[in-house]
């Protein structure tokens, strides 16, 4: 029983994580048409951010704050004077659909190996803002702690704000509008671009929390997010990329098939399972959960 | 468009100039060139897949895995000649590639971008769970000492140069038949136009397939080729920067750009080297030194898609 506790209870907090790189990536595709890859580079560069800043002045709180405003930023900037000098430049041929992604995954390499010049290739670690220590059940300690708590509490409010921001504000109006359809979106009087920019915003801040929540469970380098990114983006993937609601579903699937199978089957086991969930999915619906009924050209 | 037969002359007399420097080049010249030719054929691999059938694979180090445990299983426990063993790799792969493009046909763009990217991940821990797989040690991939009737001058690495030149140049005179030929056309069809490919009489998830399974069967023979380098394979030899690596190799060769894959191959081993010697005259610590090359690969990457999206040779021509 305690077991069968303990593993739900870490596949909420894993695949809570999972859902804020999930929704990172699916805030950028639904705007851009684009895998971000450097989405990992993003949330990493502001994890260091974070750490500076905790060893200055010993805050966690202000880290993470900085942290997700820092991934805000960055995300705006780099669609603004990164991706849409590109789009510009190349416009049509089968390489138009092949360039951005590449050059997200050039953005990467650059963002990972500037965290090395700047910060060195050594593992450092974030020190959790509250214990970790596992709660006890019944006399027995499982693997399920304060922090974990704090994390699952953490996303649900962001998840909350992001829900309420698409809901009940004009910008989310926008968002929505924008990403069903540009050209209609244009048309109504919506600055489109700027929409976009401000959707990468919301996608750097998600990946900066994400950061922020993942490091402390783990440890710092410049490749910590890559994993992440992987299972973040076979969460979107599973809940068909366009829906916001499908990346939180697809991450929890995610979360609980890997927490359950480790617990019952191997520790070892964690890749083989995203992956069959992924061709699983996949197979029973190619366009993922939560795809849109309206088929859209990759 | 060169004729078959002209082709066939080219890359003869290339091997044989390969062949003929291989007698004048230092052990650390041949290595090189080894590592060059293997990620020649890896590049080539990418090219035909994206380039020319135009499915973004992010996970060709997955297939070049499977190439080189296929290839090491042939040779260390059913005992095969080596050379045979580099077949088997070759085809295994294939056939692997063959299944898993029934599997993800259906998918195009960032879906078949992600399940590439899921099978990268996966695949390569997986063999850690299996002990004729040789687990974390892995397994040898023992191609032996060159033949005797070369003579006491045939070093070692003259003969990993043999191999690795003379099998990339045979899988890259293969594909560059395959693309002038009907499939070539068939896959551009599929790339530029699916609809009217398919108006035009093309099966288009097939032909998808076909070009999958090839291009998988030409990554792992390039694995095969990376693991005798390497002196056997095992799980940490393909880590997802391996599928990475050589999808910047053939994007800086330009995707449609088979004639570069040896200018590509050329870049992605001497990006590092360049990288070291200015590290070393410069001086710095530790993560620069490990970071640069990385940094100086990334940032060619970008300026690559940037500046020539269509390979450095259409800068001047208009693609088509």
């Amino acid at each position: 029983m305690s077991q069968f506790i303990t593993a739900v209870l870490t596949s909420l907090s894993s695949g809570a994580i999972y859902a804020l790189m999930s929704i990172s990536l699916v805030l950028v595709w639904r705007s851009t048409r684009v895998i971000n890859f450097a989405q990992a580079g993003q949330a990493v560069i502001t994890t260091y951010v974070g750490y500076e800043i905790i060893s200055r002045t010993g805050s966690f709180w202000l880290a993470l704050i900085v942290a997700v405003l820092t991934g805000a930023l960055l995300g705006a900037g780099i669609d603004r004077f990164f991706m849409r000098p590109i789009f510009k430049r190349i416009q049509s041929g089968p390489i138009a659909v092949i360039a951005p992604v590449v050059a997200t995954l050039g953005l990467l390499g650059v963002i990972q190996s500037l965290i090395g010049m700047i910060w060195g290739i050594d593992y450092q670690s974030i020190e959790a803002p509250v214990s970790t220590n596992g709660f006890e059940i019944g006399g027995s300690v499982i693997a399920f702690n304060r922090f974990n708590l704090f994390v699952l509490i953490c996303v649900t409010t962001a998840m909350i704000l992001l829900t309420l921001l698409f809901q009940r504000t004009n910008i989310g109006l926008a968002l929505r509008a924008s990403a069903y359809s540009p050209e209609i979106a244009k048309l109504s009087g919506i600055k489109v671009d700027a929409v976009r920019t401000f959707g990468w915003a919301l996608a750097g801040a998600a990946s900066g929390l994400a950061g922020m929540l993942y490091i402390p469970g783990y440890y710092l380098h410049p490749n910590a997010m890559d994993l992440l990114l992987v299972f973040g983006f076979i969460a979107a993937v599973i809940g068909g990329l366009d829906s916001l609601i499908g990346a939180v579903a697809g991450a929890m699937i995610l979360g609980f098939g890997i927490s359950f199978s480790r617990s019952y089957i191997s520790t070892e086991i964690l890749f083989p399972t995203a992956f069959i969930l992924l061709i699983l999915v996949l197979i029973v619906k190619p366009g993922g959960l939560f795809a849109a009924k309206k088929k859209r050209g990759a | 468009m060169i004729s078959s037969k002209k082709r066939l002359v080219i890359f003869i007399l290339i091997g044989w100039i390969l062949l003929l420097v291989s007698d004048q080049a230092s052990p650390l010249r041949l290595y090189q060139g080894s590592y060059i030719a293997t990620y020649a054929l890896a590049i080539a691999s990418i090219i035909l897949l994206t380039g020319y059938s135009g499915q973004l694979s992010l996970g060709h180090g997955a297939l070049m895995a499977v190439g080189a445990y296929a290839g090491a299983l042939a040779i260390d426990s059913a005992k095969l000649n080596p050379m045979l063993g580099l077949v088997v790799a070759t085809l295994i792969a294939g056939l692997f590639g063959l299944l898993l493009g029934l599997v993800v046909a259906r998918l195009s763009g960032p879906y078949l971008a992600g399940t590439t990217l899921a099978l990268a991940v996966a695949l390569p821990p997986l063999a850690n769970q299996f002990e004729f797989l040789g687990a974390q040690q892995g397994l040898p991939f023992d191609v032996g000492a060159g033949p005797e009737r070369f003579g006491e001058e045939f070093s070692q690495y003259q003969w990993y140069f043999w191999i690795c030149a003379l099998a990339s140049l045979i899988m890259i005179w293969w594909i560059a038949n395959l693309i002038s030929s009907k499939y070539g056309r068939i896959f551009r069809a599929l790339r530029d136009n699916p609809v009217a490919a398919q108006l035009s009489g093309i099966n288009v998830g097939r032909q998808k397939v076909v070009a999958f399974a090839i291009s998988s069967g030409a990554a792992g023979l390039s694995g095969g080729l990376l693991v005798i380098l390497l002196g056997g394979v095992s799980p940490s030899a393909f880590p997802l920067g391996v599928s990475f690596f050589v999808l910047t190799g053939a994007v800086i060769t330009g995707l449609y750009n088979l004639k570069g894959v040896i200018l590509g191959g050329l870049i992605l081993v001497a990006m590092p080297e360049i990288a070291d010697s200015v590290v070393s005259r410069v001086g710095g610590s530790e993560g620069l030194t490990t970071s640069l090359p990385d940094f100086l690969v990334s940032a060619l990457l970008i300026l690559a898609v940037v500046f020539t999206p269509n390979g450095p040779g259409h800068i001047l021509k208009r693609h088509h």
